[in-house]
């Protein structure tokens, strides 16, 4: 349920202006006709009346509408499918974080495509081919202006040009293994992307060409953001020792053994926000660094830096309490651990022996929270 | 006869300029295929010379908001 709201709100706050992006072109098809025709209207109206042409919009109303209630139908069933495709080929955490960082790569080319930086950013683009063109333009604009099967057979067309956002929700639904979750999850994100759809469309034909430009613009900037976010939580996925989250401590790196030793025997923790090491709080490690707890909450896994003790089987322990965000959903690629956690409660993982230097990164399935265990106690 | 002609094209945007391009195979007679390529900026047509002459393709790129910077 968690998760679902998650993808509608990823739907509503970036999904709806980066599919736009990518779909716009589509619905703006798909219209073209009933503004070719409201425009014609006007123009005549104008002639006739002498007064300044004023469009129609409430007329795309029914076709936006019908554009979107189809999009969301082919998404559900788009994710039932790859919910059934992820149940029959599980993915590895591993190639969940190359997968993300690839989509991530694709929308930083799609973004700098859109401000116009280099030709090559153009191939960053999927061109649907020849053939689906010709059939997609001659319905768009072989329909009646008024027929609403255009707009419905285009909406369900946008399958095939998903957005970069789209594209990230599509591999967790294919990692959720669920052919009823992933319809669930495609539902929530898309219908989070149709309120900006609709916004943005029915008030597209009153938005002058200078500001359709830099609305691109103000996509192109989002999408980057997203795209940098993206390969962020695969390197986190991925257990990668660069990415934001650590990157202060990167920046300043601390003499931690040299803290370890003044914070006592007892593991210490590392807060990345401030880059410095504090003491841990004394129930967060027992005195000898075999048992680590974590505290996993909304948005972060406190602490999330924490030593233990080498050479010897060490418990972690994690402590959940009213936890609703995807933090619940623990991954440890070195250990091979996929775990849910409950909402509330206390989880054990076991850790065999490691050698001393060892850090094991561990995040959520998201790879948007991480953190990790180094063993030199 | 039938003449191919591949026009470099400026002013293409996203892929959906592309489309717009090709619909001159419906509405200009004597083209008989057109296909552009909005990643190479290029349009390819094959049309009737006997009906249609160059000068009035490229003035059809130009009326759909696109301007010929070339033919290759």
């Amino acid at each position: 349920m968690n998760n679902i709201l998650i993808a509608f709100i990823t739907g509503l706050t970036s999904g709806g202006l980066s599919c736009l992006a990518v779909q716009g072109g589509l619905l703006a098809s798909s219209l073209s006709n009933q503004i070719e025709q409201d425009f014609q209207t006007a123009s005549v109206k104008n002639r006739k009346s002498k007064k300044p042409i004023k469009q129609k919009p409430s007329k795309l109303a029914l076709p936006i509408m019908v554009f979107l209630v189809a999009k969301l139908i082919a998404y559900s069933i788009l994710g039932f499918l790859l919910g059934m495709v992820g149940q029959v080929f599980q993915l590895s955490p591993i190639a969940r974080a190359i997968l993300l960082i690839a989509i991530g790569i694709f929308m930083l080319g799609n973004a700098l495509r859109m401000l116009n930086v280099h030709p090559i950013f153009r191939f960053f683009v999927f061109e649907p081919p020849a053939f689906l063109r010709r059939k997609l333009r001659k319905t768009a604009l072989g329909a009646n202006g008024s027929s609403l099967i255009t707009p419905a057979f285009l909406g369900f067309m946008t399958v095939l040009i998903p957005c970069g956002i789209a594209q990230s929700i599509m591999a967790i639904v294919l990692g959720t293994g669920n052919p009823l979750q992933g319809a669930a999850l495609m539902f929530a994100f898309t219908l989070g992307t149709s309120p900006v759809f609709f916004a943005v469309s029915y008030f597209a034909t009153q938005i002058g060409a200078k500001l359709e430009k830099q609305f691109v613009r103000f996509v192109a900037i989002v999408v980057l953001i997203l795209a940098i976010v993206t390969i962020n939580s695969g390197l986190t996925l991925a257990g990668s020792p660069i990415n934001l989250s650590r990157l202060p401590i990167s920046l300043y790196p601390q003499p931690q053994r040299v803290d370890a030793i003044q914070a006592g025997p007892a593991a210490q923790a590392i807060d990345p926000a401030i880059g410095s090491p504090v003491a841990a709080k004394p129930d967060l490690a027992d005195t000898e660094g075999s048992t680590i707890t974590i505290k996993v909450e909304n948005y972060e896994y406190n602490p999330a830096e924490i030593h233990a003790k080498a050479g010897v089987p060490v418990t972690l322990r994690l402590i959940t309490k009213d936890v609703r965000s995807c933090s619940r959903a623990l991954i440890i690629p070195a250990l091979n651990v996929q775990t849910i956690l409950d909402q509330t409660g206390e989880a054990s993982i076991q850790i065999p022996a490691q050698k001393s230097g060892t850090k094991i990164n561990y995040s959520c399935s998201m790879g948007m929270y991480g953190g990790r265990i180094i063993f030199d106690l | 006869m039938t003449k191919r002609v591949t026009l470099k094209i400026d002013g293409m945007e996203c892929p959906n300029c592309a489309m717009i391009l090709e619909s001159m195979e419906d509405k200009l007679k004597g083209v008989k295929k057109a296909e552009a390529s909005y990643r190479k900026a290029q349009l390819i047509v094959e049309y009737n010379e006997a009906e249609l002459s160059i000068d009035t393709i490229k003035a059809e790129v130009k009326r759909l908001g696109y301007e010929v910077t070339g033919v290759i």
